[in-house]
């Protein structure tokens, strides 16, 4: 096992996984919040089954999948989900758009969809519940995608699934800790960094798919690395605008 | 049934949250597998051009991203 391809993949699923782990953690505290812990809970348990399900379906075929192909396609999604988040991210550090806001996402989460809604309390724990399993499902496959695009390639799916696992139970013991959203979580450096994680194994996996064998071969990834960091920096620095001028 | 529509659109989103950027990366990705096995051009120019063709669409689709909530 070589470090320079296990701390980049296990980084980039940890960092991912952190972003993806808190979002969902608001979403499900603003459930329990609305409806008491139990239909969250639910929610959260029945997310969690159906994505060991998907997992425990598709996981098995990756390995029947042509190396190559394999590469191409992860390598593309790679760069499709790595190339958006970084556009994102620097797009916020130039005070274009505003920073993700946990917060906000927490209140208006509960909110709710309207006090007419809740009428019947079970129609509530099932709003709620819905609410978390969404949350729980959608974040969750992010982060399976994530452990799969980093670690599948180069046989690390293990440690870029613990790396994931690790984030998760993290956030997990922060939130239970301080019981409320983490807005404190420096997510779009996160986001910054594991964009240019992505596109940097995007670039190198889809290369190896199409037939380039990249010079140095697992180390060209720290110069693409430092080629998407400088583009990502470069791209914020053209566009930035004063902090008043942010869209709302 | 509507969850599962969500779901489903949420997904393709994770991809094609700007639909020029994944238009732009799978014409370059596109482009060099013709340079690689139709052109045969080597690896290493192929490799160059896939790298900075990503850079260059990134680059352009942050100026892009700027500009349009700039007109908003």
């Amino acid at each position: 096992m070589i470090w320079s391809s296990v701390l980049p993949a296990v980084g980039a699923s940890f960092a991912a996984s952190v972003v993806e782990a808190v979002e969902a953690f608001t979403i499900v505290l603003a459930a329990s919040t609305l409806h008491g812990w139990r239909p969250a809970a639910l929610g959260t348990a029945a997310g969690v089954g159906a994505l060991a399900v998907g997992v425990g379906l598709f996981g098995p075929l990756l390995a029947g999948v042509p190396i190559q192909i394999l590469q191409l396609t992860i390598g593309v999604l790679l760069l499709l989900f790595g190339l958006g988040w970084l556009r994102k991210a620097s797009l916020r550090a130039a005070a274009i758009i505003p920073l993700h806001d946990e917060d906000a996402i927490f209140a208006t989460h509960s909110a709710g969809p309207g006090e007419a809604t809740f009428v019947h309390r079970r129609s509530g724990d099932w709003l709620a519940a819905t609410m978390a399993f969404k949350a729980v499902v959608l974040e969750g496959l992010e982060v399976i995608f994530i452990v799969i695009a980093v670690g599948a390639g180069q046989g690390l799916l293990i440690p870029a699934g613990l790396g994931a696992l690790a984030a998760c139970l993290l956030v997990l013991l922060i939130g239970a800790l301080v019981h409320r959203p983490l807005s404190r979580v420096p997510e779009n450096t996160l986001k910054f960094g594991v964009g240019v994680m992505l596109s940097s194994f995007g670039v190198y996996w889809s290369g190896e798919g199409l037939g380039i064998d990249w010079p140095g071969q697992d180390a060209a990834l720290l110069l693409f690395v430092a080629l998407f960091l400088g583009a990502g920096l470069a791209g914020t620095a053209l566009v930035r605008r004063p902090a008043q001028e942010v869209v709302q | 049934m509507m969850l599962l529509k969500e779901i489903g659109a949420e997904l393709v989103a994770m991809f094609v949250g700007d639909a020029r950027l994944a238009v732009c990366v799978l014409a370059l990705i596109g482009g060099v597998g013709l340079l690689v096995h139709v052109a045969g051009v080597g690896a290493l120019a192929a490799g160059a051009v896939l790298v900075l063709g990503c850079l260059a669409i990134l680059l352009e689709s942050v100026r892009r991203g700027a500009a349009l909530y700039d007109r908003q």
